[in-house]
């Protein structure tokens, strides 16, 4: 880790830090807001107290990433609403209960002299209920807070920009740097939150001027800071918005078409380490400009097709049915496949004398596969499995960026390669053939949406791409990020070198990413 | 100043009560005392004086106003409770608490600093070293003239007492039953405290009200209730202060022969 790569991180901060204020403290608030009114309402009518908190109680067994993800199709939206939702369901249980717990366990014999003295139920509550419940209540608060700021990372895979940037394209391309400096920045923002809340509870327990005067600063340099970083993004609505799956290929495309938008005069969002699916969904909703798929993906997992006909009959016919059925249009083909394949280690395909699929079908039973995500409930796999009648003793996901070490190490015999990976030749291994033809192939295509592609200074700044990378380039592209360890940024710049394209100055590169 | 017209409370639809047909008159000035075992329905006659418990049968008048028909919170704040356990809100400080009714009735902050000062000399506390303590950090005997000064705050003409001097050692106990009964006489307060220490009973009360199962047994002075009982509950019940005070009475004669 070097100085200047800790520099291109920090560079990054401001914008990743700003969004994820944002989102935690809109969140946050909002469930403040939510829970107290709630909370009161279930001491006073006590027939509400077992549904309310067992909905919030089923809301927290859900795991975070999950709950985010479920968000994008119930909200059919990606972004900042469909975290900022999941993370208010989020942030509800613990502020929910502890006020509930609080409030009913002030000591009945004080309500009762409550009463007695002639305080109105509201004059109780205010006077007498949530003063005693507070230490309580705000416990809740604090642990909400811990919370919502650990789980904002995870609203990375949804669209809405937070320090899980740092995390999630930190893991996929082995840059320990970033996945420490959006950890770091993580842990560090739910410390000051939480002990400004504590700061704020001891003001007002111990009647502390200095302490509620430091208390509020803090909490004011917060918000302060929260809306000047959110300012460059505020201004103006045109941005583009460019999408990326959640591997490197994906990561290295999207710097090199932003640097190309960028250069062209547009400005660039960024939207990385989306679902597939999620992303095409917000492609076709308008919610993202444009990104690269592959033309096999969108075959078998959007139009849901199972026959294959030849590469150039299945791109066109791709290409008809994205305008007829979205209005998406395929600005082009980027000149390389990046197909799925079955790769083994090359010692072990020697020794097995495995050529091609086919030699696997005997020695699978033996076998242990493993794959991203994806693989397995796509229909490849599916079409794959039939063609060849593959039954591996186990099949083991991973995340793509430790699929090939674990294929080097011997932790599983066959993985499902993606052709272009830098690591197949790095890590000596080799693709097996598919002379089945089980496998489509996967062309990658620049995909825009309605909307952009009626944006003509866009697809002039994009139509450069088509037919110039080929999969040599890509795949030398790929190796310096996940084998050389340079940032998807520079991996871009060096990209449109090696296609004769130019890339912005030095300064502006990587703003977004 | 109070009457009570065949109050009845009932908590399971007239299959039992927890106080059954009471009739009792409380007259200006005059400070009775509930007396009977826990369970008895003391503190629920107690507590529908001010509407805290509402009778299923019968009516209560303050002042001559049936109590159903006023407005329950107003009531409240123009009647002194002193709650048993005291039931000072811990979150507030001395002041904080004594204050509690003068500022519910909107009184000038000015207004209840001074009434606080005041109340606080009159149980016996300082102003300044107690004002501003949290209840926590009183004694027993302490809290329990804060509860009073609480209770007086708003300057009512009637008080509702729930044992009142329980939770006290014997010589606190004492003292402060006295001032009390000073200052009702001084205040001319008409107070209604309930308890169930027949000492403290025939020591404080200008009448004694005996209640057992819900049922009132009779009334009485305390001259009265301890010589001419009106029932044998009430004869029995005397008998405990009386052999005690007899034993005490024998010990201090011999004790004056031996010298």
């Amino acid at each position: 880790m070097t100085e200047s790569a800790l520099a291109d991180q920090l560079r990054l901060l401001p914008d990743y830090l700003g969004h994820h204020l944002t989102l935690t403290l809109v969140a946050l608030s909002s469930g403040i807001a939510v829970c107290l009114p709630l909370a009161i309402l279930v001491t006073r009518v006590k027939s509400l107290q077992w549904p309310v908190l067992t909905v919030a109680s089923v809301a927290q067994t859900i795991p975070g990433l999950a709950l985010l993800a479920l968000m994008v199709p119930l909200l059919g939206r990606i972004g900042f609403l469909p975290a900022f939702i999941a993370l208010l369901l989020y942030s509800m249980l613990p502020i929910l209960r502890n006020t509930v717990t609080g409030i009913l366990g002030v000591a009945p014999d004080i309500l009762e002299a409550a009463e007695g003295l002639g305080m109105t139920s509201r004059q109780r509550l205010f006077r007498v209920e949530l003063p005693l419940a507070a230490p309580v209540i705000i416990a809740g608060i604090r642990t909400a807070t811990v919370w919502v700021v650990g789980s904002a990372t995870l609203s990375t895979p949804v669209g809405a920009t937070s320090l899980g940037n740092y995390i999630f394209s930190g893991l996929q391309t082995q840059n320990s740097t970033a996945v420490l400096v959006g950890c770091g920045a993580a842990a560090v923002l739910a410390i000051v939150l939480d002990q400004l809340i504590r700061l704020g509870e001891l003001a007002v327990a111990g009647r502390s001027r200095t302490k509620g005067w430091l208390a509020g600063a803090g909490l004011l340099v917060i918000l302060f800071s929260t809306l000047i970083l959110q300012i460059p993004t505020a201004k103006g609505s045109a941005a583009v918005v460019v999408g990326a799956k959640p591997f490197t290929e994906q990561y290295v495309l999207a710097e090199a078409i932003s640097q190309r938008l960028t250069q062209a005069g547009l400005r660039v969002e960024n939207r990385s380490s989306m679902g597939s699916m999620i992303l095409f969904d917000a492609l076709t909703a308008g919610h993202v400009d444009c990104y690269v798929d592959y033309s096999g993906t969108i075959w078998a997992n959007v139009m849901k097709r199972k026959d294959l006909p030849p590469r150039a009959d299945l791109l066109e016919q791709m290409k008809a049915w994205l305008q007829r059925e979205h209005q998406v249009r395929v600005l082009g083909t980027l000149g390389f496949e990046n197909n799925y394949g079955l790769a083994v280690p090359r010692r072990k395909a020697e020794a097995l004398k495995l050529a091609s699929i086919r030699d696997l079908t005997g020695h699978a039973p033996q076998m242990t596969i493993g794959a991203d995500f994806e693989f397995f409930v796509r229909p490849e796999w599916a079409a794959l499995r039939e063609a060849y009648r593959l039954d591996f003793r186990e099949r083991r996901t991973f995340d793509p960026s430790l699929m090939y070490a674990a294929a080097r190490e011997g932790v599983v015999d066959v993985i499902s390669a993606y052709t272009t990976d830098g690591r197949i030749i790095e890590y000596d291994l080799s693709v097996l053939a598919d002379p089945l033809q089980a496998l489509p192939p996967y062309d990658a295509v620049l995909v825009l949406s309605p909307a952009a592609a009626r944006r003509a200074e866009l697809v002039r700044a994009l139509e450069v791409f088509d037919g110039i990378i080929d999969d040599g380039t890509m795949r030398a592209a790929n190796k310096r990020v996940d084998v050389d360890g340079e940032s998807p940024a520079q991996s871009a710049r060096f990209l449109l070198k090696a296609v004769g394209l130019s890339s912005p100055p030095d300064a502006t590169e990587g703003a977004d990413s | 100043m109070i009457q009570i017209q065949q109050a009845s409370k009932t908590y399971d639809r007239g299959r039992s009560f927890a106080v059954q047909g009471v009739d009792l008159e409380v007259g200006a000035g005059e400070l009775l005392v509930l007396l009977g075992d826990s369970g008895c329905g003391k503190t629920t006659l107690l507590k529908m004086i001010n509407r805290l418990v509402e009778p299923s049968r019968g009516r209560i008048l303050v002042e001559d106003r049936d109590v159903s028909r006023v407005n329950p919170v107003a009531l409240r704040r123009g009647i002194g409770y002193v709650f048993q356990g005291v039931g000072l809100f811990p979150h507030m400080t001395v002041a904080e608490n004594v204050a509690v009714v003068p500022r519910l009735l909107n009184w000038e902050p000015a207004a209840c600093r001074d009434r606080v000062d005041e109340l606080l000399h009159l149980t016996g506390l300082s102003p300044r070293t107690h004002r501003d303590r949290k209840p926590d950090e009183l004694s027993g005997g302490q809290r329990q003239r804060v509860g009073l000064a609480r209770a007086l705050a708003a300057r009512p003409r009637i008080m509702l007492m729930d044992e009142p001097f329980g939770a006290l050692d014997p010589i606190t106990r004492d003292g402060l039953q006295r001032e009390f009964k000073r200052l009702q006489q001084t205040l001319n307060l008409t107070v209604v405290m309930v308890t169930h220490d027949m000492t403290e009973a025939l020591l404080l009360a200008d009448r004694i009200a005996v209640m057992k199962q819900g049922v009132l047994m009779g009334t009485g002075t305390p001259r009265q209730i301890l010589r001419n009982p009106s029932h044998p509950y009430i004869a029995a019940l005397m008998e405990t202060p009386r052999r005690q005070a007899d034993q005490v009475e024998s010990m201090l004669r011999s004790g004056g022969e031996g010298q």
